[in-house]
């Protein structure tokens, strides 16, 4: 019993004289450090960067647009085999981003990954971060998440007067456009299919709901929900179809689904086909894509 | 005669769940409203229309389809002589998801003169995968049961790699969720027009079977044995074999694959009826129907609107039963 006693007293000076050593050199970590960064990225997990970064990489094909929108475009040091826009990025050495090319990550060596929720696990982050690449994530559920967005990138990257112009001319453009669709008495219900079988959709909490607002109709989807059922898109009974040319749609949505030919957006052929990146991208393109959909709600 | 109280409960439990289950969905509808749709039909009422054309038919291939698979998965046991057996076993689901994915991924067109064609190649990739299973699985005419079971569960592995390679190299996650939904079964396509196939395949093969229902349960005692009694182990076979592949294709081609039915609902049924019952088939049939229903609803409660695939909630409501199933002391696979 004696000896058990004396074994546990020697052990737990043995550990109060580590955690005291490792204390101090904590301490003296922080102390050179002291041009460290901590950033919060839109999941909440906190980031150290020692220094801005200088050399920055994109996972997403949409982070790519939003970082070659605020970046000096010599900062940006690859892309996804993926990303082709703008056109500048296509001279960007490639990084296979599914799954994520560790290798070439770091020999491409960057200061900061820049990704998107959904797009990049969260567990392949945690590797890149014991490999020494910090990953900052963004997510986006309205337009204008999109454009703090930029501005987020802007102080992280030093360029924050940039980042702060681009993203104040979108939302100039954003609000004329809103100006001219407010007040709608009955605003178009729309439902963007994005799946045709099982039949997904772009669910409410999604920027194409906040879009569809802007442009002052409405998701024809109310829910967050995304795999929907033929019962559930006849109840809801859209005016117009966003999922492909009217050929497409009658070809392979339609004639798997005739018990949807009951719905408005048929009856009245109102079926368009958005452009698909301008629909799956949350970029500074979302202007585009915003007028893209004005032209199909409102032909005249 | 408690066998046929068993009948009775299993045919009134269906219609009780058919009932429940037509009230479900988007559309608010109680008793009344689905009387009136069925007796008093209104083609312009879309609620109407969304109870006969779209709950009933997909609650009606639920139950076919249950019902196939119970039954194939039966005769499957019996015919290896194997409580492990399961409607899948020739590769039959594998060669089903192969066949759809081809399609899903592009390598043929979606739709072909007005036919849809998933279902036509998954149903293809059934057969032709059973097909390669048999050829494998016999020697001078004779299934050998144990090398069968080999040769499908070889098939299915390389089938299953092949869709995995087809669904690693596509990195779109909407041709994701088709394979998904492919291969944990769903019935949310289900339409009039594809409800006739599988019941017509499964209404004629239980017909034949209801004339074979002895020499199975004789089959269970082993093909040595049965042969001694005079049942024609070899030609046996074959009839199971034609019409479990025929049966299970189209159940597969209709609503994807859906695990474990085909596997414990025969259990089941021996568990209440006894291991040689003269109507275990029927009422195998019967239970496999009604389990599937049940599991159809709840998925459509659970996960409204769509519904989870079928295949997740089949094995977390199977799966506990069949366990206890097991530890019953009384419960035998043969006699």
């Amino acid at each position: 019993m004696k000896k058990l006693i004396y074994r546990h007293t020697s052990c737990s000076v043995l550990i109060t004289l580590l955690l005291l050593l490792c204390a101090c050199s904590t301490e003296k970590t922080n102390e050179q450090q002291t041009a460290s960064i901590t950033i919060e990225d839109d999941l909440g997990r906190k980031i150290q960067l020692p220094h801005q970064p200088q050399r920055v990489l994109a996972l997403a094909s949409s982070m790519t647009e939003m970082l070659f929108a605020v970046c000096d475009t010599a900062s940006i040091v690859g892309r996804t085999q993926n990303c082709d826009y703008p056109a500048a990025a296509l001279s960007k050495p490639v990084v296979n981003n599914y799954p994520v090319d560790m290798e070439r990550v770091l020999q491409l060596k960057p200061d900061l990954i820049f990704t998107t929720e959904g797009i990049t696990p969260l567990e392949v982050a945690a590797r890149l971060e014991e490999l020494g690449v910090p990953v900052y994530y963004q997510k986006y559920r309205t337009v204008e998440d999109i454009f703090s967005g930029l501005e987020d990138i802007g102080r992280i990257v030093g360029r924050e007067q940039q980042a702060k112009q681009v993203a104040d001319s979108l939302r100039q453009e954003v609000a004329q456009i809103e100006a001219r669709h407010k007040n709608k008495e009955q605003p178009l219900k729309v439902l963007a299919v994005v799946n045709y079988d099982p039949i997904y959709v772009y669910g409410h909490s999604t920027v194409i709901s906040d879009k569809l607002r802007i442009l002052g109709a409405e998701n024809a989807v109310e829910e967050t929900y995304e795999a929907m059922s033929r019962e559930a898109i006849l109840k809801s009974n859209p005016d117009v179809l966003l999922g492909g040319t009217p050929e497409e749609m009658e070809k392979n949505f339609f004639s798997i689904y005739p018990e949807l030919r009951k719905i408005k957006a048929y009856q009245n052929k109102r079926i368009y086909k958005p452009t698909a990146d301008l629909m799956s991208r949350a970029t500074p393109r979302v202007v585009a894509s915003i007028k893209e959909l004005e032209r199909f709600l409102y032909p005249s | 005669m408690s066998r046929v109280l068993y009948f009775i409960l299993a045919l009134v439990l269906i219609l009780i769940v058919l009932v429940l289950g037509l009230q479900v969905g988007s559309f608010e509808s109680d008793l009344s409203t689905i009387a009136e749709a069925i007796f008093n039909y209104n083609p312009d009422n879309t609620t109407h229309y969304a109870i006969v054309h779209l709950r009933l038919p997909r609650m009606l291939l639920a139950l076919v389809v249950g019902a196939s698979l119970a039954f194939s998965g039966y005769l499957m046991q019996a015919m290896v002589n194997n409580g492990l057996a399961d409607p899948y076993l020739l590769g039959t689901a594998s060669g089903a998801s192969l066949g759809a994915v081809i399609v899903f991924f592009g390598f043929v067109e979606v739709t072909i003169t007005g036919i849809y064609m998933p279902p036509v190649f998954a149903l293809a990739g059934a057969f032709i995968v059973t097909l390669a299973a048999v050829m494998l699985g016999h020697r001078k005419g004779q299934l050998i049961p144990a090398q069968l079971l080999l040769a499908g569960i070889a098939l299915s592995s390389l089938l299953t790699a092949i869709v995995g390679l087809l669904t690693f190299l596509s990195d779109t996650e909407s041709k994701l969720r088709s394979v998904i939904f492919w291969s944990m079964g769903s019935f949310e396509r289900a339409t009039w027009a594809m409800v006739p196939y599988p019941a017509v395949a499964l209404g004629l093969s239980l017909l034949l079977f209801l004339f074979m229902q002895k020499q199975l349960n004789i089959l269970l005692l082993g093909s040595d044995r049965a042969e001694a009694l005079g049942v024609q182990v070899a030609r046996t076979r074959w009839i199971i074999l034609i019409v479990v592949s025929l049966v299970t294709g189209f159940a597969v081609a209709t609503s994807g694959s859906v695990g474990f039915v085909g596997l414990i609902i025969p259990h089941v049924t021996r568990g209440l009826m006894g291991a040689t019952g003269k109507s275990n088939l029927l009422f195998c049939a019967f239970v496999g129907g009604l389990f599937m229903l049940l599991c159809d609803l709840l998925s459509r409660i659970i996960y409204p609107p769509a519904g989870l695939p079928i295949g997740i909630i089949t094995s977390f409501f199977g799966v506990p039963f069949f366990v206890y199933l097991l530890f019953r002391k009384n419960y035998n696979f043969r006699a």
